[in-house]
């Protein structure tokens, strides 16, 4: 009785949530301004969902996402000014070359834990950037790619923000649709046993191995959508927007929403990407508030705001139960000071 | 002697210098990692802040000289490790390993933007501290060379003997063993692990100041290679052996510049990461790692 009432809600605030989205851009059609934070804010939506499908779900630990956001705007960038493929073509193809270029970290990284594997992402990501910035003719080094043409549709040019706004809806939703029901079907439940005790996951015969690269490839298949889409927006591809920073940032966007919930991220992505918009006098320490924010949530709430108690402070042994209130104060330390 | 035979020389004897600098990140990287399950991220910022501290106001503005400026690498990078210690690790003394990881990224961008924001986004220029060098046949051996290995000599000998016969290396080698075990003993495991991390922060700020001195140049973004280049070396030698992070290191240096001859100089940083990658994937344990370490 009550779940179907919740489910009611749920639905009403779902259909809402959509009303009020596809409304907005028609009362801020001439500001760009806003139109472009709203476009932010799904982009980076995208990005991390696609993040939180390692880092939340699977349990991996993945922090060099924006060396595949820059395959995928790359991609596209080489794609559209040198064949003249629009994006709709370019949009899957970025994914599955992301996905592909996942296959050369999680093959050989597959077995690693923590630091490790932590730190192979963010070398990968930028042996990435790096190969871009020394790829001579093949990306313009340095200098970037610029003269990406806009997107169009039957024809139909998609120049104005507006236009835009609408297709990082589209996308956003389309990401969060689908990670969420691959994460209700048997693969994304395998993840999921993955994150709460790799070795059980295995004696129950998850092939962990296997579905680990798969994590990483439809994750990163994400983050080349997004680069994909990043590429159209803006017109021009630089080494320079895909530093480890960008990586931290959207790191620190699923953090603070919390790790391993479908809203989690969208929100995270919401907040960070406004409050530095609010705080414009602030605009050079927009990195700082980032890092605070990570140091913050960490203190105070380890979960995020809506996070699915995957990251819980206290012992490693503890149940970890979505429907129990997540511990507020975490386990006293064993072992510490001699008390 | 052969003209070939002198160039391959000549590039081990830069290389070999090169990864002093990287041992002795490494070797603090290695107290702190592997001796003292503190998982860390920031390192590469501790080294920064040490060659902002002793390469940039040290040498270049208040022109103390290299050894009052290591020294004032040493001291900064020690209270910036005392300060991680604070805000990154005190808090969760026996939680999972990725919390001290997310902390420490956080912290990492703090450390890095704000100095990016206070002190420059440039490169700063930092005079030589000594020229000269020595010629044996064909091949240059530069003075700041010769400082720098002796410098890792020194440094590496003296944490020996600290770890082997102080009271407080002695206490540091029973926590990294045991911690239940050294507190019942006795032992304050906080305070020692906030003073070990202090030390392997201190030898990072130390490689800081070296490197800002050997390249001439000191800015707020180095730290993410170093920190990247130090867990490198570290992970090569086997992360908990202080000796093999030493080696892993030298070879690093020596390997990279190889590599920058047969490829190009943009590929430096490509070189080490690769070497880390290659490593982690053919023998995780490093060449003097225990044996099944569960690090992996």
């Amino acid at each position: 009785m009550i779940s179907r009432l919740v489910r009611q809600e749920r639905t009403v605030f779902l259909a809402l949530l959509a009303t009020a989205l596809l409304a907005f851009p028609l009362a801020f059609r001439e500001n760009n301004y806003i139109l472009r934070i709203a476009i932010n804010i799904f982009l980076y939506a995208i990005l991390c969902t696609s993040l939180n499908m390692i880092n939340g779900y699977s349990g991996q630990f993945n922090i060099g996402q924006a060396g595949f956001y820059c395959i995928g705007a790359y991609t596209a960038a080489i794609l559209s000014t040198r064949h003249g493929i629009g994006i709709w073509i370019s949009l899957p193809v970025c994914g599955l070359m992301a996905s592909v270029a996942s296959l050369l970290l999680g093959i050989p990284t597959a077995r690693l834990k923590g630091i490790f594997l932590a730190m192979s992402t963010l070398g990968f990501s930028e042996i990435i950037r790096l190969i871009v910035l020394n790829g001579g003719e093949f990306t313009r080094g340095p200098m970037g790619i610029p003269g990406i043409p806009p997107a169009s549709l039957f024809g139909w040019e998609l120049g104005t923000n507006f236009h835009m706004y609408y297709l990082a809806l589209l996308l956003t939703a389309l990401t969060v649709l689908i990670c969420a029901n691959v994460l209700d079907s048997r693969i994304g439940r395998a993840w999921i046993a993955i994150r709460e005790d790799e070795l059980a996951a295995r004696a129950m015969g998850i092939p962990t191995v296997r579905y680990k690269i798969y994590n990483l490839a439809f994750s990163t298949f994400w983050a080349g959508v997004a680069g994909c889409y990043y590429a159209f927006l803006s017109n021009f591809v630089s080494a320079d927007s895909f530093h480890l920073d960008e990586g931290f940032v959207i790191l620190g966007m699923v953090l603070v929403g919390g790790l391993g919930s479908i809203a989690g991220p969208l929100i995270g992505a919401a907040i960070l990407v406004i409050i530095p918009e609010i705080f414009r006098f602030l605009a050079e320490y927009r990195l700082i508030l980032y890092g605070v924010a990570i140091l913050i949530t960490m203190h105070l709430r380890p979960q995020g705001i809506c996070g699915g108690g995957v990251m819980d402070t206290g012992d490693a042994g503890s149940v970890r139960d979505q429907d129990e209130p997540p511990d507020s104060e975490p386990e006293p330390a064993t072992g510490g000071d001699g008390t | 002697m052969s003209d070939t035979f002198v160039y391959y020389a000549q590039l081990v004897v830069d290389g070999l210098a090169q990864g002093a600098i990287y041992a002795l990140m490494a070797i603090g990287f290695a107290v702190i990692m592997g001796s003292l399950d503190l998982v860390t991220f920031t390192y590469g910022e501790v080294v920064m802040l040490g060659a902002l501290a002793g390469g940039y106001y040290g040498v270049a503005i208040l022109k103390l000289g290299i050894w009052l400026s290591l020294l004032l690498g040493f001291a900064a990078a020690w209270l910036v490790g005392m300060f991680i210690d604070v805000v990154c690790y005190r808090r969760w003394p026996g939680g999972p390993p990725e919390v001290w990881l997310i902390t420490t990224i956080g912290i990492s961008t703090v450390l890095k933007s704000g100095s990016q924001v206070l002190f420059s986004t440039e490169q700063e220029f930092v005079p030589d501290v000594m020229d000269g060098m020595w010629e044996i046949g064909d091949l240059r051996v530069l003075h700041i060379q010769v400082l720098i290995i002796g410098v890792l000599f020194f440094l590496s000998a003296s944490l020996w003997v600290f770890l082997g016969k102080t009271r407080l290396g002695m206490q540091l080698r029973a926590v990294s063993m045991d911690k239940t075990a050294a507190a019942l003993l006795g032992v304050r495991v906080q305070r020692v692990m906030t003073i070990g991390n202090a030390i392997g922060c201190a030898l990072g700020g130390v490689a800081g100041v070296l490197l800002g001195a050997y390249y001439n140049s000191v800015f707020a973004i180095m730290g993410g290679v170093a920190g990247i280049k130090a867990f490198a070396a570290a992970v090569f030698g086997g992360l908990t052996s202080i000796p093999g992070a030493a080696l892993g290191g030298l070879l690093l240096g020596v390997l990279e510049n190889l590599g920058v001859d047969l490829f190009s100089s943009g590929w430096r940083d490509i070189i080490g990461f690769g070497v880390m990658i290659i490593v982690l994937l053919i023998k995780p344990s490093g060449l003097l790692g225990r044996k099944g370490a569960e690090k992996i």
